[in-house]
């Protein structure tokens, strides 16, 4: 099995490593932040990050350093930080391992962020279930008030930094970066029309930047080792450094791997992930998070960076690898995620919260067996008519799993559709006959 | 051309259409300008985008996906297309969604024939689905006995949601669940509790939200509509009247129309159901020897009257007549009446209801700058950047007005500065004191004292306007010696407030270039009001604010035409104009006019006539609308003033307390029943139009004025109210050019001249007087009679849907108070003074200050007697609004 040096997930491999502050600051903890404070200018930082080429590593990949620069160079007011741990994405667990098992690498990230940008406040908007992520965050942010990394006073620099842990409600919806600045101001989770954009009226109508937390887990590193070193590291130019890609499904050794960017869907499942787990070959894989259209083992070879995922009619996405093994229901599989979406639509705009609903009837009958050809017709209208019609990208999203399975596995459909003879007798529903009989 | 060379203009096409728009104009607005209706369900001109129906979706050149033109700005050079056919498909493809779970109930929905959701449909849907699925299915609510939700109608625009929020200021409602379960609820877990303005029934692009009052009763192209001006307060609102065939089907407003915007408050939208209640007057009534009511024509009526009159002239001569008109009626009507009393009788006996207070706020404003209006509009609010409300919660009394300075704070972020009794607590209606930025809590018999302490923070903080002292040093010295007779230590004492506090409200005040002072009954309806309006703008004067741009001081009207009243020389002391009664070339040419003689004895204002009644000089009055037995209290002694009366006659819809003393009672029509025009409180001529036809035999006043004139042979005749009108024009040149704005007049600079030389000097020896009226030690609650959101007057208490949302009055008191008296809300309590004692009900409430006892005046019946009579030396107005009482929990066995 190759080996790549891990960045990330380095320290907590350490045995004995407990995430505490000692012991991020035994492994060289904080250092980028002193020089972060002391030596670099903000603008010098945004430039460091802008040439370490980082993205964004919540999902749209958009690139840090850029992010930053839109921030207003002459306001003088408030401008907020907001640190984007509403890990929602089906199939992404990484987040969470960060900052449960390493809060202090991400409370760097988000001072380092915090000076870049000029900001005095940070929140981290955390999902609500990680309970315990939100318990451990708020003891490493005391521990750094403490020794002065946050606070009044960062490091004897006159310059304030707080940090406050903010928990979501329950909604996926949170994790897209307009609704998450609603929830914070107490309003209800719904994405923002766009423009204006965050980045000059984002929390309370101020300039904000929201970052989710593997990319500020980076900064450190990216300050501590250079721009040159992270930008070497992956697939260069456009896909710099390590993903963190948590592989979930039918492989031997689900989990979180670190692995430079550029490496292979092969290598990561067979290789990292241990192959598949039972006998059975691949059948299908999600590259980046249930928000990402479905790719066939003839994908293996594709590189996992987000050009090459990109060009194979996926996204990289959120970096959950979903695998499924021959035999795996493709319908169902839709119908599964579909119905995770039906739940999530805020209900904002028309098309994805009908069309969500609609959707999730349809492929439940189909796999009901109370199914017509008809229907493969209404399903690929109605993905058309959701599709860049909605306020924020959940739209695209959603309609994900139901393009990728028709355009691949479409005589799946059409064979539970042929099996469909009766009205199941088991159904509450109202029985629903083929509009030509 | 000259626009291209306008920075602030941006040129684009759309479909093929060129049209320059100012800059940051919405796409569908442009597109509007230029003949394309784009559809829509989510966007409102009033409201901030959401974007969320995604039905107004265009192409707009070199951008990638199609854009909501509701939210997208224009841009210099843009090129928008609506009617390409994938814009056409994105359309239809949304409409095929919200029809996917919209019921299929148009023949049983209000809404049906108005609806957009149907509109639309017919333009783009076939009229079969493709959905073939089970529809999502939310049972009936009801917010309240008034409004009807079906949410399974709803399209989740949340237009609703936001009008509650953004231009109501309630946030009453909002969504509940998620995805297309998302249902429009109201957060509390009892019925909808708000200010009922009916916004989300208008504004409801569907069915969703309908009025209860009208349910089921009509399909909307069954409607005739009148638009007209609604008369529950001064703000003169534009509403448009829907009646079938004869019945009065429901009230609505236009976007964008009248001084109102659309807006509407629950006076408004629920309470037209007042002019048809059962118990209105439906023919003339002459009381028998047996003192009962017979029904009687018009002829024998007026013939009675006639002679009556007759008889009484001649044997006491024109000055034995004293008449009162309410300030409901319309102009015409009031200025036929003063015509009738002062032309036709030879009375100077005139008076109406603006006497109640809102003399108190135009006579100050005539002495000190000569205007008898406002010298700011509604526009001017919106504008503002500094407000200060004294004495009203002004989105009880005034809620339109009240509107606009929401608008102001929220939107223009002015700075708001209230000086009012109740307290910034959250209540079910919004509580402006709520939105100040800075808040006085004046006791309401403290409001003399706090003005003269923001004075003070003036003079002692050199706030003063820099050239004053040299431009008019008298008036300055005189007001600063005035003012420094009262101590600060005596100010913080008696007010409450602290110097501080004082202080930074004249400091943002006098930071201001935009700066209005709103004043309310709580100064109008109180002891001293005119001194108070006067110090007021003498406040205004010394900040620098007097007569600029924007700035002014505005009193606010509380019936819908005190303005016009006043206008139409229907108090004692104006002849139309309003010109001073004593003006000789005036008179003069009235006396043309009118060929007549007018009266020379000294006009006797409202009170007077009462008093000379009882001591006989005044042998019959001819009351039209009011009610003075029961509105004026008991110490008054007007129903003993009345009685001793020989001859009395009333014109009126219902049989009041007062036209129950009356020899005749000839039955008038209401407000929807007649032409005319109203004036609002900033002074904007309106026409009123009529509706449906009169009730029973009631007819107009002035047609009942007229006919009166005729059978007493001197005629005044007209054909219409319009030929009225054109008389008051004759009289009054120029008078309600009717233009989109209200007439705004400027202070006259030689009124303000002379005042600031030696008019200041009137009165100054009392006006700046601190007086403290001390509570007895018995009686340590001060009750005010107050007014509510849900009524106005009496009158709104015959309307069923207004009732629906309050039915009775409740004492009102702070919990600190309830909490000693062993009180809680529900609870009977026993309220009593010297003058009596009456039992009502509780309620407890946040923002009613310590020490302080609140019941609303529409339901105060009974409570009545408790209050004391007091009139102003200077403006006759009579107050009873507070009185000193006494609270006492009352166990329910001793019920």
């Amino acid at each position: 099995m190759p080996t790549h040096e891990k960045i990330l997930l380095k320290n907590m491999d350490q045995p004995g490593y407990t995430g505490s502050l000692k012991d991020y600051e035994a492994v060289g903890g904080y250092q980028a932040l002193r020089r972060v404070m002391k030596e670099l200018a903000p603008a010098d930082l945004i430039d460091i990050v802008k040439q370490s080429g980082l993205r964004g590593r919540g999902g749209a990949g958009f690139p840090t350093g850029v992010k930053w620069s839109f921030i207003p160079k002459d306001y003088t007011g408030p401008k907020y930080l907001c640190c984007n741990a509403d890990e929602s994405e089906p199939g992404t667990f990484k987040d969470r391992q960060l900052m449960e098992r390493d809060p202090h690498q991400v409370l760097e990230g988000i001072a380092i962020a915090c000076q870049a940008i000029g900001a005095e406040t940070a929140y981290i908007y955390i999902r609500g279930e990680f309970r315990l992520g939100a318990k451990i965050l708020e003891h490493a942010i005391d521990e750094a008030r403490q020794a002065r990394y946050l606070g009044e006073n960062v490091l004897s620099s006159g310059v304030p930094i707080q940090v406050y842990v903010h928990a979501g409600a329950g909604a996926y919806i949170c994790g897209e970066e307009t609704a998450l600045l609603e929830s914070l101001e107490g309003k209800r989770g719904m994405p923002r029309v766009k423009p204006p954009f965050p980045a000059t009226h984002g929390l309370y109508q101020k300039p904000t930047v929201v970052n989710n937390v593997e990319t500020l887990a980076n900064l450190p590193h990216i300050v501590t080792r250079g721009a040159d070193w992270f930008a070497s590291i992956g697939s260069p130019p456009k896909s710099t450094g390590t993903r963190i890609f948590c592989l979930s499904g039918h492989v031997k050794q689900p989990g979180n791997y670190e692995v430079p960017m550029g490496i292979t869907f092969r290598e990561l499942i067979y290789e990292h992930a241990g192959g598949m787990r039972g006998e059975k070959p691949l059948k299908a894989f999600i590259p980046g998070g249930a928000s990402a259209s479905f790719l066939t083992e003839a994908h293996l070879d594709v590189k996992l960076d987000f050009e090459s995922v990109a060009q194979a009619g996926s996204m990289l996405g959120s970096g959950g690898v979903t695998v499924m093994e021959e035999g795996t229901s493709m319908v169902w599989a839709a119908l599964r995620l579909m119905e995770f979406f039906y739940h999530e639509s805020c209900g904002k705009c028309t098309p994805c919260r009908e069309g969500s609903s609609w959707l999730v009837q349809v492929l439940q009958r189909i796999v009901d067996r109370r199914g017509r050809m008809e229907d493969l017709q209404v399903l690929a209208d109605l993905c058309q008519n959701i599709v860049g019609r909605t306020v924020c990208a959940f739209g695209d999203a959603e309609i994900a799993p139901i393009v990728g399975t028709l355009q691949y596995w479409r005589n799946e459909y059409e064979d539970l559709i042929r099996e469909s003879t009766a009205i199941s007798t088991t159904s509450k529903e109202l029985p629903v006959l083929a509009l030509n009989s | 051309m000259a626009e291209s060379n306008n920075q602030d203009l941006v040129t684009l096409t759309v479909d093929g259409m060129t049209t320059s728009v100012p800059q940051g104009t919405l796409v569908i607005e442009a597109a509007r300008q230029v003949g394309v209706m784009i559809p829509h369900f989510c966007y409102h001109p009033k409201l901030t985008p959401d974007a969320n129906c995604r039905m107004c979706l265009v192409e707009i050149e070199k951008l990638p996906r199609l854009q909501t033109s509701c939210s997208t700005k224009v841009a210099e050079g843009m090129v928008v297309k609506s009617n390409v056919p994938h814009v056409d498909e994105a359309r239809k493809s949304v409409l095929e969604f919200i029809l996917a779970n919209h019921p299929l109930d148009c023949p049983v929905c209000d809404q049906g024939g108005r609806c957009d959701l149907q509109d639309f449909s017919h333009q783009y849907t076939p009229t079969t689905s493709r959905f073939t699925e089970l529809k999502r299915v939310f049972p009936k609510e009801y917010f309240s006995p008034l409004i009807e939700t079906q949410m399974n109608r709803c399209v989740q625009c949340m237009r609703c949601v936001r009008y509650c929020d953004q231009v109501m200021d309630v946030k009453a409602l909002a969504p509940s669940g998620r995805g297309t379960l998302t249902e429009i609820k109201h957060f509390s877990a009892h019925e909808l509790d708000c200010e009922f303005c009916g916004g989300c029934v208008q504004i409801c692009p569907v069915g969703a939200i309908t009025s209860r009052l009208s349910m089921y009763d009509f399909r909307p192209w069954m409607l005739k509509r009148t638009d007209t001006i609604c008369t529950y307060c001064g703000d003169g609102c534009h509403i448009t009247i829907q009646k079938k065939q004869d019945e009065l089907i429901e009230v609505n407003s236009t976007q964008g129309v009248g001084r109102n915007n659309g807006d509407l408050c629950a006076r408004g939208f629920f309470g037209y159901h007042a002019s048809v209640h059962p118990d209105r007057i439906m023919h003339p009534l002459i009381k028998q020897q047996d003192g009962r009511f017979a029904q009687a024509t018009w002829e024998e009526a007026l013939e009675l009257v006639a002679e009556k009159f007759q008889g009484i002239k001649t044997a006491f001569g024109g000055n034995a007549f004293g008449g009162l008109v309410t300030s409901r009626c319309t102009n015409e009507e009031l200025y036929l009446f003063q015509k009738f009393m002062r032309g036709v009788l030879g009375s100077n006996r005139v008076d109406s209801s603006a006497r109640f207070g809102h003399v108190n706020g135009t006579l100050p404003l005539l002495s000190v700058q000569g205007t008898h209006r406002w010298t700011a509009t509604f526009e001017d609010i919106v504008d503002a950047d500094a407000l200060l409300l004294i004495g009203t919660n002004i989105t009880e009394t005034n809620p339109i007005t009240g509107l606009k300075v929401k608008q102001a704070v929220k939107q223009g972020h002015a700075i708001l500065v209230t000086m009012e009794s109740l307290l910034p607590a959250r209540g079910t209606i919004s509580n402006i004191t709520l939105l100040a930025t800075h808040h006085l809590p004046v006791r309401p018999d403290h409001y003399h004292i706090a003005i003269v302490g923001l004075i003070k923070s003036v003079l002692d903080n050199g706030l003063v306007d820099p050239g004053l002292e040299t431009r008019a040093p008298e008036f300055f010295r005189a007001i600063k010696a005035a003012i420094d007779s009262t101590s600060w230590a005596h100010i913080e004492e008696v007010s409450g407030v602290s110097r501080e506090v004082f202080s930074q409200s004249a400091h943002a005040f006098s930071s201001s270039t935009r700066g209005m002072i709103i004043v309310g009954q709580g100064v109008l309806r109180s002891p001293r009001g005119a001194e108070m309006v006067t110090n007021l703008l003498d406040f205004l004067i010394l900040t620098g604010r007097h007569g600029q741009p924007g700035c002014g001081l505005c009193p606010l009207a509380e019936e819908n035409n005190d303005q016009g009243a006043i206008e139409m020389g229907a108090t004692a002391e104006f002849l139309p104009g309003p010109i001073a009664i004593g003006h000789h070339d005036t008179r003069q040419a009235l006396s043309k006019l009118w060929e007549v003689d007018l009266p020379q004895e000294p006009a006797s204002s409202l009170m007077e006539m009462f008093r000379d009644a009882q001591a006989g000089q005044v042998k019959a009055m001819y009351i039209v609308g009011e009610n003075p037995v029961e509105s004026l209290p008991q110490t008054g002694k007007i129903k003993e003033a009345l009685e001793s009366l020989e001859f009395l006659v009333c014109q009126e819809l219902f049989l009041t307390e007062t036209a129950q003393l009356a020899d005749v009672v000839l039955p008038a029509c209401s407000y929807v029943e007649k032409d005319g025009t109203f004036t609002n409180t900033e002074g904007m001529v309106q026409p009123v139009r009529q509706a449906i036809d009169p009730i029973g035999e009631s007819r107009p006043d002035w047609e009942i004025f007229s006919a009166l004139s005729v059978v007493m042979d001197q005629p005044m005749e007209y054909g219409e109210a319009r030929d009225i009108f054109k008389e008051i024009r004759s009289v009054i040149p120029g008078y309600g050019l009717v233009g989109p704005v209200a007439t705004r007049p400027t202070p006259k600079v030689d009124v303000v001249q002379q005042y600031l030389q030696e008019g200041f000097a009137h009165g100054l020896a009392t006006r700046y007087v601190c007086t403290q009226d001390q509570p007895a030690s018995d009686t340590p609650f001060l009750l005010a009679s107050t007014q509510s959101l849900f009524h106005s007057g009496k009158f709104s208490t015959r309307s069923k849907g207004l009732l629906q949302i309050q039915s009775s009055g409740a004492i009102m008191l702070n919990p600190s108070d309830a909490k000693k008296l062993g009180i809680a809300s529900g609870d009977s309590v026993c309220v009593s003074n010297a003058h009596g004692a009456v039992t009502t009900i509780a309620r407890v409430l946040n923002r009613i200050p310590p020490d302080v006892a609140c019941f609303p005046e529409h339901f105060d019946q009974d409570i009545r007697c408790l209050f004391e009579l007091h009139i102003d030396k200077e403006s006759h107005v009579p107050y009873s609004k507070l009185t000193w009482v006494r609270l006492e929990r009352v166990e329910k066995g001793d019920v």
